[in-house]
């Protein structure tokens, strides 16, 4: 009996010690969180003004915007959307449906998930000796092309679990009524996996729109309004870089408010991705 | 072995209706291991087949031979015969997608389809059909009607097939079937996920159908195929023990496996 109770409370005692470590480490993770959210916020929304989204970049020393580099990240991102999420898409698609139970499929992941955790820099390069040495200038395409290879691997992966996700039964159900092969892919997987897949794409958004070492190598930057894709284009998270190790306040401050803009999209694009899976799971 | 009829069966199966399917030494394997061993027996048209036996006796994947879905999976084949009306659909020449709309399936979970209710049904006519929005309308109300599920989602045609109970997927599951016009339709244990409310309007509506369909079902439950069907074939371990009329087999059956499975001595 007294043994039973001790055991009792020796067990009490290390699920406290356990659970206070826990609360501890999860404290620790959020608390980074939270300060790096209030020093952008402090810092960051200082500088928001309307003339942050209607002027260019200034030179040191003046006041000015961000507006280039908005329209530079936003085309550049775009542009890499285009190209990389019908690749990643239709990968999936080969891995999860066609390809499911092949060998090429297995090294496919593999290669893939290698992908996937390159180091974004090496795009950078890989592009830069691919497009930019040929063409002899940086360039906005080169920016989105290094941007798109970034894209690929995540869709590929979240297409593939996506639609792995999508019961067998419901392919079976489709193919017992007499449809094809390529129409239980469109019409029954592909539905049933679309938010997972929409996901995805929100998610290589989020990832690539804060990338900057694949830029630095391709696209450059920009001190002036340019819509030219054969020319260096100005970004978000390059402008951040320059300006934000350089001397000048005013730099500075854009710089502050620039990672400010682009860490609430990101937060945004994370949340509407979180409202399509969490939809799904509705259901 | 005895996948022969009884002498009374055969004669009864001959002056009701013809054999709609014919399966003669099939064999079927999921890679090195046989799951179905020399398996003949005949399905009479527009009636009733129940298989039954314990899991993995190879009811299931017998089934699933009819319509060929298993060559959705690699390592999966079949070696044999299956005749429908005479023709052996085992034949590489065979058009599956063609096979399919003659051969209906419903499945052991309702597997209605990311879409409207309409839609559900309409995706499967479609395929083979042009057709105008107004003869798609009948043929959907038809279908509704035919699967007992009309009253009930008249009224929300649009709404998705995923919001319905779990016994009205699954007629939907019947009625998309049905839609289609197959000439026999397979049921996996079509009511083993549902509550005895549902099950018994499945079995209604098999009962209803069998004036115009043949139907193979498959199911655990040995009441259920005692009351649906009009034949039963016992199996066990990939073999077919005994296959006569159910009320044969149920009350007087003559090999020792079926008496010991259906008086729940195993299985």
């Amino acid at each position: 009996m007294s043994t039973a109770a001790s055991l009792h409370q020796s067990r009490k005692r290390k699920n406290g010690v356990m659970m206070t470590l826990c609360v501890i480490a999860a404290g620790i993770g959020l608390a980074w969180l939270a300060l790096i959210l209030g020093a952008l916020l402090y810092k960051g929304l200082a500088g928001v003004s309307l003339s942050v989204f209607t002027e260019m970049t200034p030179p040191p020393g003046d006041a000015g915007g961000l507006l280039n580099a908005i329209y530079g990240s936003i085309v550049m991102t775009i542009i890499g959307i285009i190209v990389g999420t019908p690749i990643g898409v239709l990968a999936g698609t080969y891995m999860a449906e066609y390809g499911r139970f092949s060998k090429l499929t297995t090294v496919v992941r593999f290669i893939n998930d290698i992908l996937l955790s390159a180091p974004s820099i090496i795009i950078g390069l890989f592009v830069y000796e691919l497009m930019v040495r040929p063409m002899g200038h940086f360039s906005a395409i080169a920016g989105a092309v290094a941007l798109a290879i970034l894209v690929i691997p995540v869709v590929v992966r979240t297409t593939e679990d996506m639609l792995n996700l999508v019961p067998n039964a419901l392919r079976e159900a489709g193919t017992a009524i007499g449809a094809p092969r390529w129409v239980v892919i469109r019409s029954v997987a592909y539905r049933a996996a679309l938010s997972g897949i929409v996901t995805g794409i929100l998610l290589a958004i989020a990832r690539i729109s804060g990338e900057t070492a694949p830029l630095l190598f391709t696209a450059l930057n920009n001190q002036f309004w340019s819509s030219n894709l054969n020319a260096p284009m100005a970004s978000l998270p390059v402008t951040i870089f320059q300006f934000a190790l350089s001397p000048y306040e005013e730099w500075q401050q854009l710089a502050w408010t620039g990672a400010l803009i682009i860490t609430l999209t990101v937060l945004a694009l994370s949340i509407f991705a979180r409202s399509l899976t969490g939809r799904r799971e509705d259901k | 072995m005895s996948q022969m009829l009884s002498p009374d069966m055969t004669i009864a199966a001959e002056a009701v209706t013809k054999a709609k399917i014919e399966v003669k030494n099939l064999n079927f394997y999921y890679g090195q291991s046989k799951a179905l061993k020399d398996i003949t027996l005949s399905l009479p048209e527009r009636s009733v087949t129940a298989f039954i036996g314990p899991s993995g006796c190879g009811k299931s994947t017998l089934l699933r031979v009819f319509n060929r879905i298993y060559e959705l999976y690699p390592k999966q084949t079949a070696e044999g015969q299956v005749l429908l009306d005479g023709q052996n659909i085992l034949d590489r020449s065979q058009d599956l997608n063609l096979l399919r709309t003659k051969i209906g399936m419903v499945f052991q979970k309702p597997t209605p389809f990311p879409m409207s209710i309409y839609e559900n049904i309409a995706f499967g006519v479609r395929l083979y059909e042009k057709i105008s929005k107004a003869e798609m309308d009948g043929r959907v109300e038809q279908a509704l009607k035919r699967a007992a599920l009309w009253t009930e989602v008249k009224d929300k045609l649009n709404a998705s097939g995923l919001s319905l109970s779990g016994g009205q997927q699954q007629r939907l599951c019947i009625a998309r079937t049905v839609a289609v016009k197959p000439e026999v339709i397979l049921l996996d244990e079509p009511a083993s996920a549902l509550d005895p409310l549902s099950t018994a309007k499945i079995e209604e509506l098999i009962d209803e159908l069998q004036a115009d369909y043949t139907i193979v079902i498959v199911t655990h439950n040995m009441q259920q195929a005692a009351r649906v069907s009009k034949q039963t074939a016992f199996m066990y371990l990939g073999e077919l023990v005994e296959f006569d009329r159910t009320e044969k087999i149920f009350t007087s059956p003559r090999e020792k496996r079926t008496q010991d499975y259906i008086t729940g001595r195993f299985g």
